[in-house]
């Protein structure tokens, strides 16, 4: 019996106004996420033709070709630009996030506010802003040689370095905000009684603060880690497309290179990677929740 | 709404669709051409004259273009490749034939832009805009000459160079280099580039395709190789950046107006082209994006500053367009994208 | 093992507000001291000083003879349990008790019998693999107490450690708790604003009115003779009569209530040089008979003010009856008697009794 029997005799099941509701939801998922994916995974098995055409007939040698040293090596590049990107959020948003969520009104809204300020502004007219900074005769090289006179301007823009501030500066907020979430729900008592039975600041911080706000890093690792693996518009602008990572290899299968096959395959091992991913973290948290 | 109105409207529409007989006072013109190429003031020009109202997207790239007008065709009435890619799009009979009679002003074109390789006779194309792609040096920073790829390319200058963001283009600099053909390119020829772009990679600081100027006018690079229509925008900036056709071999590329098989508004788009080829409108176009204008009438027109102008109009040199050149641009791809991320 | 606390001179201010007001108190080594007072009064602001969680605005605090103001918590020879418990919910029952040890640096084997032990004491045996949200109230608060308690400290603070808990194992828990204290010995610091609770627990009691300390002393001596107002009133119930010196006598004075009964006190009971203040006198001390040869035989004629009154209200609550007793002018008394038998006395409405207020049972409190 799947519902209750109401006294007007109708099945209070979940309804017809429950799938109403859902009904847009599902159907944006479905045109936009479902069905693409679809169309990209038939892409993958084609050929092109000399156009760039997508060809009709069916063949792994896409797949193939993503398993060549060259992209597995931009792979590789890509995930560990990803990490760096993600551990340097954790080291510089975990302080930030933790006062935030130890301030007191009305002090706390007005940090939030002014962390998310910068979210109304367009990511890429951020991104160029940066640009206007780090370039030789931006506004650091500007300060800094009124601060340093005789040294040479900063060599920043162009550099990994660039990459890297323009990576975490995007991602930052991501991270922060989960923390911030864990760090709210944090008992005063708890930290007080850590203190009362002998732990120092630093202990304090391994043995109770760490572990309890743990689902606040985590959900922030995988809103920062997996999207910045295919975020292709920094290393494009405040790289100089020096190096290529996975997006911009993407990127470049559906624009110049004219090869959708070989960017649908590449796409559909990615998303097969973040699959993995989800899945693995997943499955540590149950295991951590049984535990804990 | 109201039965009067609706039928105007639909009065409208089914004039608008139906088939290109006489120049209409009030029609639509669906534009798809490079950014920073076709002038606003340009576009006004046209519909103020004519009535008719353009409506104008961008693409960056060939490619783009191509990808774009595969995947959905006929919603653009004028389209601007490059030689090669016009050259492809002809043979898959992507463009439709043009009406020479409506196209009075061609004769204003410079003999040597016409009967191009990409379009024999003349068939499918207008010339637009043409422009090579060389080097440019802030002179104030270098004060060596430069004139080759092989001097630009040099450890003394690691980390101060900009190229164009453009696989395709690295791997012609390298086959100019060591004189080898620049449209045929079979795989041992790749070989004996590879080493080359290898070695240059590692030199070149920033690659752009899109605003390669930016990263001269910042300080950040001395100098690179990158479209004429940038080193000549820079050149009218400030003197210091001086602009030379390499002494191997440049790429010229001509643009094209080209109109899509299946267009909707082939008659607007007549009447655009031949707007364009208009001395004084072309004159209109260098003044906002100083190329290698291929219009003669329009030549006489400009002033002798921007005739000075060594990146539009450079003295000498050898140079040749693009081909197409097939299955090969994958290769291309493939080796340029395994040398840049090789570190 | 345990050790002597004194606070001295201590001042606690939060911005304008002064939470505790020049506060000295010395706490005997192995005493079980509780902090008696209404919401607010500064009770747990002083827990918390000792703690090492706020520091003194002025003031110092000592630990069995050693100067801890400038010492954090982490350095205090004292553990706390928290009112909310604060088990960590990331450990284990074990865990938990355990943490305080770790802390220390206890070596491995050392830590598992004295968590097994602390265990024990608090009847939790077998619950160390437990996590705490798997918990009753009560089961949370005896971890939490095990949790001080194997640390040893020198002085454990609890801050209202059963206000959370059902009456009827609260009442188990407070004679737990001291049957414990008296076991291990440490000095208990115990914080609450239940005076029940406090007299069955304590050695001696503080109680603690708006920041100043009104009242040390054992549950007797508190309860028989407050000191002020607020200790007679808040500890138990009391009658408190505002009286008018009427004759100062040889032998004592003579004052009169509101309503008109005029009362005789022995020498010393009024202070000096005042003309108004408060009698008061506990329910239960007002010997109430309803025939005057009864009442007389219960009260010595020298010692005692014997009056008649009326019964104007009676409630019935079993082993005792609460009479609201009013005499011919108006003066109004609460009275309590004991239901101790068949052969006692039985007091209905209405019904007009002789009652007496024994000297020693009256005491003077000054206004305001």
């Amino acid at each position: 019996m799947s519902g209750v029997e109401s006294a007007g005799g109708a099945r209070r099941a979940p309804g017809w106004r429950a799938w109403a509701l859902l009904a847009p939801l599902l159907a944006w998922l479905l045109l936009f996420i479902v069905i693409p994916t679809g169309i990209l995974f038939v892409y993958s098995f084609c050929e092109r033709d000399e156009l760039g055409r997508v060809v009709y007939t069916f063949t792994g040698e896409s797949y193939a070709r993503v398993f060549d040293p060259i992209y597995l090596r931009i792979f590789g590049w890509s995930v560990g630009y990803a990490a760096l990107t993600t551990a340097i959020c954790i080291v510089v948003g975990f302080p930030v996030a933790y006062q935030i969520g130890r301030a007191r009104d009305p002090w706390r809204h007005r940090l939030l506010l002014l962390m998310m300020v910068p979210f109304w502004t367009s990511f890429l007219i951020r991104t160029y802003a940066w640009i206007t900074i780090l370039k030789q005769e931006g506004l650091l090289n500007a300060v800094w040689q009124a601060l340093v006179p005789g040294h040479g301007p900063l060599d920043l823009l162009y550099t990994p370095t660039a990459v890297m501030i323009g990576l975490v500066y995007a991602y930052l907020p991501f991270m922060i905000l989960p923390i911030y979430g864990s760090v709210e729900k944090l008992d005063p008592a708890l930290i007080e009684a850590a203190h009362d039975l002998g732990a120092g600041q630093l202990r304090v911080f391994s043995a109770v603060i760490i572990p309890l706000t743990l689902p606040g890093i985590a959900a922030g690792t995988l809103l920062v880690f997996v999207p910045s693996i295919a975020m292709f518009a920094i290393t494009d602008l405040m790289g100089g497309a020096r190096v290529p990572l996975i997006g911009n290899v993407i990127q470049n299968q559906f624009m110049q290179a004219r090869d959708w096959p070989f960017g649908a395959a590449l796409g559909m091992v990615f998303m097969a990677l973040f699959a993995v991913v989800y899945w693995v973290l997943g499955r540590w948290r149950e295991r951590e929740e049984a535990a804990g | 709404m109201n039965t009067p109105t609706l039928s105007r409207c639909l009065l409208g529409a089914v004039l608008a669709l139906s088939a290109p007989a006489a120049v209409r006072a009030a029609g639509v013109l669906n534009l798809f051409g490079w950014s920073e190429y076709v002038p606003q003031t340009v576009i006004d020009a046209f519909t103020k004259e004519t009535g008719i109202k353009v409506n104008f997207e961008t693409y960056s790239s060939n490619e783009e273009l191509i990808s774009k007008l595969v995947a959905g065709g006929g919603r653009y009435d004028l389209v601007q490749p490059s030689d090669y890619a016009a050259e492809v799009m002809i043979r898959q009979k992507l463009l439709a034939p043009l009406d020479a009679t409506k196209l009075g002003h061609r004769k204003n074109l410079l003999p040597e832009f016409q009967k191009r390789p990409h379009d024999p006779e003349d068939k499918y194309t207008v010339p637009y805009m043409s422009g090579t792609v060389g080097i440019v040096v802030n002179t104030e920073k270098v004060k060596t000459a430069v004139k080759s790829y092989r001097e630009v390319f040099q450890p003394a200058f690691k980390n101060r160079i900009v190229v164009l963001n453009d696989n395709r283009e690295i791997v012609t600099w390298a086959l100019y280099t060591l004189g080898l053909p620049i449209n045929k390119i079979p795989k041992e020829n790749l070989a004996k580039v590879r080493p080359i772009i290898a070695e240059w990679v590692k030199l070149v600081k920033v690659f752009d395709s899109d605003s390669p100027k930016t990263a001269l006018l910042n300080g950040d690079v001395d100098l690179g190789v990158v479209w004429s229509g940038e080193a000549a925008i820079l050149w009218n900036q400030h003197k210091k950046f001086q602009y030379t056709i390499p002494a191997e071999g440049a790429h010229q590329y001509i643009d094209v107006l080209a109109i899509p098989t299946g267009a909707k508004n082939q008659a607007e788009a007549h009447q655009f082209i031949n707007f364009i080829l208009r001395p004084e409108v072309s004159k209109m176009i260098s003044a906002a994006f100083p190329y290698t204008n291929p219009n003669g009438a329009a030549r006489k027109l400009l002033t002798a500053a921007e005739l000075a102008n060594p990146a539009s109009y450079p003295k000498g040199g050898k140079i040749e367009t693009f081909r197409d050149i097939g299955k090969t641009a994958a290769d291309i791809d493939r080796l340029v994208t395994d040398l840049k991320s090789a570190k | 093992m345990s050790a002597r606390v004194e606070l001295r001179e201590v001042t606690k201010r939060f911005g304008a507000v002064e939470a505790v007001a020049g506060v000295s108190l010395e706490i005997a080594a192995g005493e079980f001291l509780t902090l008696l007072g209404p919401s607010g009064c500064g009770k747990t602001t002083l827990l918390r000083l000792l703690a090492g969680f706020e520091a003194p605005t002025s003031g110092t605090i000592w630990l069995g003879g050693q100067d801890v103001t400038p010492l954090p918590p982490y350095r205090r020879p004292v553990n706390q349990v928290f009112q909310s418990y604060a088990l960590f919910p990331h450990l284990t029952v074990g865990e938990n008790v355990a943490f305080g040890l770790r802390m220390q640096r206890v070596p491995a084997a050392e830590v598992k019998e004295r968590v097994r032990q602390a265990l024990e004491l608090v009847s939790l045996t077998g619950l160390d693999a437990r996590p705490p949200d798997q918990l009753s109230g009560g089961q949370k608060q005896r971890v939490a107490l095990a949790r001080a308690v194997v640390c040893r400290p020198q002085v454990l603070l609890l801050d209202e450690p059963l206000s959370a808990i059902d009456a009827k194992l609260r009442h188990a828990m407070q004679l737990e708790l001291k049957r414990l204290q008296r076991q291990i010995g440490i000095t208990f610091v115990f914080v609450t604003h239940d005076q029940e609770e406090a007299l069955t627990m304590s050695d001696r009691i503080a109680l603690v009115n708006r920041g100043r300390i009104e009242q040390v002393g054992s549950p007797p001596e508190i309860y028989n003779r407050p000191a002020t107002a607020f200790a007679a009133d808040f500890i138990g119930q009391a009658n408190l009569l505002p009286a008018r010196l009427v004759a100062g006598e040889a032998g004592g004075a003579r004052v009169r209530l509101e309503g008109g009964l005029e009362l005789r006190l022995p020498a010393g009971a009024w202070p000096e040089g005042v003309a108004e203040a408060l009698v008061s006198i506990r329910p239960e001390k007002v010997h109430v008979a309803k025939s005057k040869s009864r009442a007389r035989s219960k009260f010595p004629e020298d010692q005692t003010n014997t009056f008649e009154a009326r019964i104007e209200e009676e409630v019935f609550k079993g082993a005792t009856d609460h009479l609201r007793l009013a005499t011919t002018a108006g003066t109004r008394l609460a009275a309590v008697v004991a239901n101790e038998s068949a052969l006692g006395e039985v007091f209905h409405e209405g019904d007009r009794v002789f009652c007496g207020l024994h000297a020693d049972d009256l005491v003077v409190l000054r206004l305001g």
